[in-house]
């Protein structure tokens, strides 16, 4: 019983932190762009893809899937192409709508999601199938003196690795204040010299980037990956960042861990839970939304007259 | 002597930490024009904002005719008999100058989705007269205006912009105006047509009442019978404009800094 | 009502004229585009109706008269355009694939007639008008298979459960707006989606089977019709049905528009804060949007699942949604008529270029970021009202 119990506060914990890696790019973004990039779950799960295709270029020079190191460093690149996938669709599309009406971007951003998702099934070798995705990491390993899958404990420590890194960025480096400085004001920014493209560029580049780890784990995780799984972990993304609050990197993670709670929770204990997970977590959502409208540590802007 | 229209007692707005509003009280007589003057952020706008409901005041009270109105939502004010304009001029670009007055007759107009659907006599006739009221109105306020009732709204130019927010409040037959900042942006041309505009819209209806937010010290001086000045969200004087302008505190917080931002602007 | 603008010379009959051959070349067209089996000429019908729009936006004083034709013999253009879509069917050498398209290309009018109350004249993004279309086509079905309910009064009742729910999503919007009120209406449609997929009643993923033809005094809509000794081919009942229905629409978004509630929405959706200042209560406009949505939707469900006589979740997915906002924002937010040239494109166009239909969803995802970059306004881009014209 405490096994079982053990085994899914595990879970709880793994998918908590995958959801968080998508959660804080959405927050970051918004709380930069001022607009909700829709698509951004969907560059994330790029990531799995472009590992798979580095794979099936390169793989047989390097070892093949079977060399985990082979793997892990086509992952670490793969985030990287991410996270210059990122700053191409904002030059490319995004940062045409930067000064347009919040529900323009949010249309155009939805259907880039859509564009990203048909390109993987149309470009990538066999796309409307799913991809076998191997475990990042093999074996057991040692997390808070609990012996668990090391797969489990990379996730859960990468998770809180990034975001910790993420955090030092934005209050102790230059870039990160300048990207603080443009969400607060971007106008009064640029008067201060800083060149707000170059700090949505970066932006998008961090946020994308981290994103990728996300879907990367996440395909790891289900030992799979297809188009459309975006429409998943994007939808779970974007949620948990607004149940924390938008803009709020501390709401995103909280908001992550609710979600995957709930997630965890409704499949152990309701019967055939796995099929009626979302129905839950969007009644959550929307619960939540209702109650609390700008999230749980979101701020109530009040608009100026 | 004209009785009291509209009132506010010891108005307190907090914003978190931040003190926006202190104990303020004010009253408006009937037919009486009363400007509210201070430097930027003496609480000016946020004023109008309670008075007009988009803020609920952290404690105090606003009377409109005796009856609270402090906490009933912005649209339902309007129907009790106050209307506004904004100081960044907030129309409805994208559609004609004659809807936007339509726009401001709604709360005399009854037609909802169904008499629009299955009573459309009824429902045209009732807009019909609406926008025959509306044109009527534009036609008082501003000839010009009238004459370009069909354009969009966003593509005229900056004085026609504040006479049609100024139209577009009249058409709810409001009790009370609230003008904040009509001149913002007008050259002194300009802003001596406004003030023949306000002036004739005040002869027309010798019982509203009218709350201005004023920079231009021309406008102030002139039309206001009364001015409140505020500083630092509390009122430092109440009178006469000639009287306060002669208040030394008044001059040092707000004539004196106001000198000041000129010269750094 | 007086105007300032003096009234051009009267020319009843040019502007019959006009209106007569604007209507005809029209249907003329359309049909061409129905029957085209050649890709090259599908394109060259594109390229024509191209450089029509080129020509009326070159030509301002062109679209102006026929406007003004169109204004002046209001009677006239609808009841011609009434008779040509009577005639329309026999025209199309009996072909029941390009009835079929005419069907569907109706439906999604309709529909999104319906999202363009939201997203059009109230700037609300609703990614949920594919769930109120499933709603509709659910609740008419159970109806008809659990309580042999028929189609005439299934069709009402499907409107008013669709409608309810449009009340229940438009709830959240009076505390929520923006990309906070858009995740709820996507989180909406996934929880429809998914409770029709998993619920016993509603026959999980393989949905609801053998959903009869409706029947009228006698004669069932699953026959051919015959008219006159000509016989059309079964999917001809389902046109006129649904032109019907495109009509209904069609008076409602007009009246709609031209009526105080539509200027409300035109208000909310310019400024929100200055709408709440005119005396607008926002919040219950809002949730009249969404009910306005959903009524119409649900129409459009329930001839859609009497149609096909067999639906499934899958039918009522996002991707329905955003099929039907890439219409809208094609044809032209707040335009009637576009909205509809929108739906009827969209819904041809992957269906005549087969080469394309495998790539239809990444044929709307890009045209909607093409339109919203290069043209927001869409084809016909929305008009200025005219009083007492």
């Amino acid at each position: 019983m405490t096994d079982l119990v053990a085994q899914q506060i595990l879970n709880w914990l793994t998918l908590g932190s995958i959801y968080a890696l998508v959660a804080v790019g959405f927050s970051l973004l918004f709380g930069v762009l001022n607009i909700i990039h829709f698509s951004h779950g969907d560059v994330s799960l790029m990531s799995p893809f472009l590992a798979l295709g580095l794979v099936q270029a390169l793989g047989a020079g390097a070892g093949g899937i079977s060399s985990p190191a082979a793997m892990v460093a086509f992952a670490i690149v793969a985030i990287a192409l991410t996270g210059l996938l990122g700053v191409l669709l904002d030059i490319l599309i995004i940062q045409r709508f930067r000064t347009a009406p919040a529900m323009m971007a949010l249309v155009a951003t939805v259907a880039l999601g859509i564009v990203l998702r048909e390109l993987i099934r149309h470009l990538f070798p066999n796309g409307s199938n799913p991809h076998a995705f191997p475990r990042l990491v093999t074996g057991d390993a040692m997390l808070f003196g609990f012996r668990v899958p090391a797969f489990n404990a990379t996730a859960i420590l990468v998770a809180i690795v990034a975001v910790s890194l993420l955090f030092l960025m934005l209050n102790r480096t230059r870039l990160g204040l300048h990207i603080r400085a443009v969400s607060l004001d971007r106008d009064a920014a640029r008067l201060m010299a800083i060149n707000p493209g170059r700090v949505f560029r970066a932006t998008f580049f961090i946020a994308s980037a981290i994103g990728a780890i996300g879907g990367l784990f996440f395909s790891s995780y289900a030992g799979m990956v297809r188009f459309d799984f975006s429409i998943d972990i994007g939808l779970i993304g974007f949620s948990a960042a607004v149940v924390g609050g938008l803009g709020s990197m501390p709401g995103a993670i909280i908001g992550s861990l609710l979600i995957s709670g709930l997630d965890t929770l409704v499949q152990a204990t309701v019967p055939n839970g796995a099929s009626y997970r979302l129905v839950f977590v969007f009644l959550l959502v929307i619960g939540v939304l209702v109650f609390k409208p700008a999230g749980l540590l979101g701020r109530t802007v009040t608009e100026k007259v | 002597m004209a009785p009291i229209v509209l009132e506010g007692e010891s108005l307190t707005q907090r914003f978190g930490g931040l003190v926006a509003m202190a104990e303020v009280d004010f009253h408006l007589k009937r037919g009486e024009i009363l400007g509210i003057i201070g430097p930027n952020g003496a609480g000016k706008s946020t004023l109008l904002n309670i008075i007009s409901g988009i803020y609920v005041p952290s404690s105090g009270e606003v009377r409109l005719e005796g009856r609270r109105i402090n906490g009933v939502a912005p649209h339902q004010i309007v129907k009790r008999g106050i209307a506004r304009t904004f100081q960044s001029s907030r129309l409805f670009g994208d559609l004609s100058v004659l809807d936007n007055v339509i726009i401001g007759r709604h709360i005399h107009t009854r037609s909802g989705v169904l008499d629009a659907i299955f009573r459309r006599r009824r429902a045209e006739a009732e807009l019909a007269e609406a926008a025959a009221h509306a044109e009527g109105l534009l036609k008082a306020v501003s000839r010009g205006l009238y004459d370009q009732r069909h354009r969009a709204a966003a593509e005229l130019p900056q004085a026609d912009r504040r006479r049609l927010e100024i139209a577009r409040a009249l058409a709810s037959d409001p009790k009370v105006l609230l003008l904040d900042e009509p001149s913002s942006g007008m050259d002194d041309a300009d802003t001596d047509a406004l003030m023949d505009d306000i002036r004739a819209v005040c002869a027309a209806r010798p019982d509203l009442s009218l709350m201005i937010i004023e920079h231009d010290m021309r406008l102030v001086a002139a039309l206001p019978h009364r001015v409140i000045v505020l500083d630092y969200g509390q009122k430092l004087a109440d009178g006469p404009f000639e009287e306060v302008r002669l208040i030394p505190r008044v001059q040092e917080a707000y004539l004196g800094r106001r000198g000041a931002s000129h010269a750094q602007g | 009502m007086a105007h300032a603008s003096a009234p051009p010379p009267a020319r009843p009959l040019g502007g019959l004229l006009i209106v007569a051959l604007v209507e005809i070349v029209g249907a003329a067209a359309l049909r061409e585009f129905l029957l085209a089996e050649d890709w090259r000429w599908v394109l060259v019908l594109l390229a024509a109706f191209g450089a029509v729009l080129v020509a009326l936006e070159r030509r301002p004083a062109l679209e102006a008269r026929i406007a003004e034709a169109f204004a002046r013999h209001r009677r006239a253009a609808t009841l011609l355009g009434i008779a040509i879509a009577l005639v329309f069917p026999f025209v199309l050498e009996k072909s029941s694939y390009a009835l079929h398209l005419c069907v569907i290309a109706q439906l999604y009018a309709v529909l999104a007639l319906a999202l363009n109350f939201q997203l059009g004249s109230a700037n609300i993004p609703n990614f949920a008008t594919g769930a109120s279309y499933g709603i509709g086509a659910y609740a008419s079905a159970l109806l008809a298979l659990n309580f042999e309910v028929s189609f005439w009064l299934a069709l009402p009742a499907a409107a008013v459960v669709a409608t309810i729910f449009g009340f229940l999503l438009g709830l959240p919007s009076m505390r929520t707006k923006d990309s906070y009120l858009a995740l709820v209406t996507i989180a909406f449609g996934v929880v429809i989606h998914q409770l029709l997929n998993n619920l016993e009643v509603t026959g999980g993923p393989n949905g609801l089977v053998g959903i009869p033809a409706p029947e009228l005094f006698g004669h069932s809509f699953a026959s051919p019709l015959a008219v006159l000794g000509y016989e059309l081919p079964s999917q001809a009942n389902f046109y006129y049905l649904s032109a019907v229905l495109v009509l209904i629409a069609i008076v409602f978004a007009g009246r709609l528009h031209d009526s105080r509630v539509g200027l409300a929405w035109n208000a909310l959706r310019a400024d929100e804060l200055a709408a709440r200042c005119q005396g607008i209560n926002t919040t219950w406009y809002k949730v009249l949007a969404f009910a306005v949505d959903a009524f119409l939707a649900g129409f459009a469900g329930t001839v859609y699942a009497f149609y096909v006589g067999f639906i499934s979740p899958d039918n009522f997915t996002f991707l329905v949604s955003v099929t039907i906002m890439t219409m809208v924002i094609a044809g032209g937010m707040d335009n009637i008529l576009g909205v509809i040239v929108g739906a009827v494109l969209l819904t041809l166009l992957p269906e005549k270029l087969r080469a394309f239909s495998d790539y239809r969803i990444l044929f709307f995802g890009v045209t909607v970021i093409a339109f919203l970059m290069i043209r927001p306004q869409g084809i016909f881009p929305q008009r200025l009202r005219r009083y007492g014209g």
